[in-house]
């Protein structure tokens, strides 16, 4: 089978697959279940309906989602950098490594959304404290792998790089940093799901707008059919998200991938 | 002996006219070659001629494109058929002790106990490991661990034998012992061997038949019979002859 | 002119390295001394995994003796340095780099600018005969090449002694001999003093001007052979097959 025929034939499974599911989705819920659970077109219908034009809430959906993004990332990506620089720094140095690690160790398995009461009392639920939350959840995944990236290059490249006159600043560099980048990146992938996990938790529990608040409101107003479309909604962003950085990591990652 | 003559003429292998195609790229083709039962066929090639594919149709892990595999005169079942088979790199198992590794494929095979444990003992005893047979793969060194796999193959006492490079990253030295319990073995057992290799000197130094395959797409080049007697010694003016013969069908590089 | 009347270039002393491990203290390498003179090819040949790998790191710096001094170029080795290139066992080439950026990689780090540094690595990316897969990464090459990629990435540095630690351990053994043929030609052309390990004793005849035959666990010198045959060597003449037989006794 070639390259193409294979590609027709995982579209084509995924359709079938997608599409069976709405059906049974639209024939389970002909009968009692009906009266607690919408059909697939309703939802589908809503969502459509309010991603530009109507609005839920004040907003369309499409501001919703930006509004939820624009934490995410924000939150994110400050935790990433702050992460890799972390983390790489304890896996380059000993005592980095044995001032951060005991205390990294203890706040790691705190689950973010734990830290949303604190958030409340100190700061108030606004915005800072969203993305203060954000940042924890993706400050934890991207250091600990940029830590064990660090600390598990392959003696040999180092062997190899000092053999060729490499100083202590190059090797951190153009050794460490790249030999780690396949492992920053799959805490990355992590992180970024922990915190679209967060945001939503965060816009529950208090705010007016964002996917989370989709779903709060639905619940508030007893709409099944808001609170369904903002699940989808959730689904959908969060498969674009992990798409694109699918591609965004196969293209800085060229290096990692063989097949010919 | 003449015995032996005779039912060595028998075919236990019947190989005709296979074909692989990936797509349109044409990897095997048109290969037929029989081996006789009790033979020990060394089949070298130039790097890259496929073997591995060969290896791979050999043992139905791929579906042929066309062409027919007998064992004994019916189309070969890997699922019925009694074939082993030994690959370079350890393939033990690190969680079971030596005599469990050698013992796995009789457990597979439901062999009963008393039998099981007779077998396991006897190859453990051949291949010289009946004092590490409580150790774990890992305690091993890599031709202790080859040995283990032979072990295990051989108790299993296979109707056809698959070696595919077994000894390719060994040194020299424990390569030549390894070969020779190799022989010995074979001789033992009467079991028929096919033994893929890339090197001209263990095909030369181990073969009762030699066949040569070109580069891909893959077929028969040649098939020779290897006269020479054993224990075979590689300096000799007619092992050199043999070997460089074999080279001149193969050299690429 | 005459090996005797060539500099010598590696000269190792009585060296004595030991490594603790949990069931006490091992001993690689012991007594070991060595003369290399200017542009001779050595072997180290010994069966067994020790000792010989530590011998190479010991020449190349990354470990230093317990006993004994070793002097390259006259001076004593404390820490890698850009006379001695080293070629890997298991290849290491960086592949987030492609081959270009391997090569060049050791002229970089000294600060070479950026156009200088590509002609110098292109000369020994054209040595190992690669040219064309300059903008190629390692995992897209097969064995044999990834090696050339190793050799000229040591190559390019401009070292006085080249370090090869079981180069071709890995490949298979066709590619093995033309990688033998290929070496042979590449240190023709481009002269230096290369201390090779082997546990290979064909390859050993094949390349060496002498075999150094190390004992197994500690290492440490069995005998030595100076191998007096012109080159290219041929692998099934009398002359090697006896030198085969004896030295593997």
């Amino acid at each position: 089978m070639n390259k193409k025929q294979k590609n027709i034939t995982e579209l084509i499974c995924a359709v079938v697959s997608i599409l069976t599911f709405l059906i049974l989705w639209h024939i389970g819920v002909k009968g009692e279940l009906g009266r607690l659970m919408p059909g697939p077109l309703p939802v589908i219908r809503m969502f459509f309906a309010t991603l530009f034009g109507g609005t839920i809430g004040s907003r369309t959906m499409i501001i919703h989602i930006l509004y939820s993004l624009i934490r995410v990332m924000a939150g994110y990506f400050l935790g990433a950098a702050v992460g890799v620089v972390l983390g790489l720094s304890m896996g380059w140095s000993r005592l980095v490594e044995a001032v951060f690690s005991p205390l990294f160790r203890i706040i790691r398995p705190i689950p973010p959304i734990a830290w949303i009461p604190i958030s409340i009392i100190w700061i108030g639920l606004g915005e800072d404290a969203k993305i203060f939350l954000i940042f924890l959840a993706s400050f934890c995944y991207v250091t600990l792998n940029a830590w064990s990236g660090a600390k598990n290059v392959d003696p040999d490249y180092l062997r190899a790089a000092r053999m060729l006159g490499a100083g202590k600043r190059q090797l951190l560099f153009t050794i460490v940093l790249p030999a780690s980048i396949p492992s920053i990146f799959a805490g990355l992938q992590v992180a970024l799901s922990s915190c679209w996990a967060t945001v939503l938790a965060a816009e529950m529990v208090r705010s007016s707008e964002g996917l989370g608040w989709i779903i709060i409101a639905g619940m508030n107003n007893n709409d099944m059919v808001q609170i369904m479309t903002g699940i989808l909604a959730i689904g959908l962003v969060g498969m674009l998200l992990s798409m694109i950085f699918r591609k965004v990591e196969a293209r800085l990652c060229q290096w990692n991938k063989s097949g010919s | 002996m003449e015995i032996r003559e005779k039912e060595n003429r028998q075919v236990k292998v019947k190989v005709s006219h296979l074909t692989k195609k990936f797509g349109d790229l044409l990897v095997l083709n048109d290969i037929s070659f029989d081996v006789e039962k009790g033979d020990l066929l060394c089949v070298v090639g130039p790097t890259g001629c496929g073997k591995t594919t060969f290896l791979n149709s050999l043992t139905k892990i791929y579906d042929v494109t066309s062409g027919e595999i007998l064992l004994d005169g019916h189309p070969a079942d890997p699922k019925k058929d009694h074939i082993a088979y030994i690959f370079q790199g350890n393939s033990t198992m690190p969680w079971l002790t030596v005599e469990q590794n050698v013992a796995f494929g009789l457990d597979i095979r439901h062999v009963p106990k008393r039998e099981k444990q007779e077998l396991t003992d006897r190859y453990l005893e051949i291949v010289g490991l009946t004092k590490y047979r409580r150790y774990y793969p890992k305690q091993l060194s890599a031709s202790m661990l080859q040995r283990v796999s032979i072990a295990r193959a051989f108790a299993t006492e296979p109707e056809l034998l698959l070696m595919d490079e077994p000894y390719g990253q060994l040194d020299i030295e424990l390569r030549f012992k390894l070969e020779d319990e190799l022989v010995r073995l074979w001789e033992m057992t009467g079991t028929t061997v096919i033994f893929i290799t890339h090197n001209i000197e263990e095909a030369v130094y181990l073969g009762e038949h030699i066949m040569v395959l070109t580069n891909k797409p893959t077929t028969v080049k040649e098939t020779m019979r290897n006269p020479l007697p054993r224990p075979r010694d590689i300096a000799a003016p007619e092992f050199v002859r043999l070997r460089e013969r074999v080279t001149d069908l193969i050299r690429w590089w | 002119m005459s090996v005797e009347q060539k500099r010598k270039l590696i000269t190792c002393t009585n060296i004595d390295k030991s490594f603790k491990v949990p069931e006490g203290i091992h001993q690689v390498v012991s007594d070991f001394s060595l003369e290399a003179r200017e542009n001779e090819f050595i072997c180290l040949f010994g069966p067994g995994q020790c000792g010989k790998t530590t011998l190479i790191n010991l020449i190349a710096g990354f470990e230093l003796p317990d006993q004994g001094s070793i002097l390259v170029a006259g001076k004593p080795v404390t820490s890698p340095g850009p006379e001695r290139g080293v070629v890997f066992q298991n290849i290491s080439l960086f592949p987030w780099l492609t081959v270009m950026g391997n090569v060049e990689y050791g002229l970089k780090m000294a600060g070479v600018p950026k156009k200088e540094r590509q002609e110098r690595a292109q000369k020994y990316i054209d040595l190992v005969g690669l040219q064309g897969f300059e903008h190629a990464y390692p995992v897209k090459l097969s064995g044999g090449m990834r090696q050339r990629v190793g050799i000229a990435r040591a190559y390019c540095i401009e070292p006085k002694v080249m370090l090869m630690d079981e180069p071709f351990g890995a490949l298979d053994a066709q590619t093995r001999y033309l990688m033998q043929e290929e070496l042979q030609r590449i240190w023709q052309t481009e002269k230096r003093t290369v201390i090779f390990v082997t546990n290979n004793i064909e390859e050993a005849i094949y390349l060496a001007d002498r075999i150094i035959v190390l004992s197994n666990c500690p290492a440490t010198v069995k005998k030595e052979y100076v191998i007096g045959l012109p080159r290219p060597r041929q692998y099934t003449s009398p002359e090697f097959l006896a030198l085969r037989k004896e030295i593997q006794q």
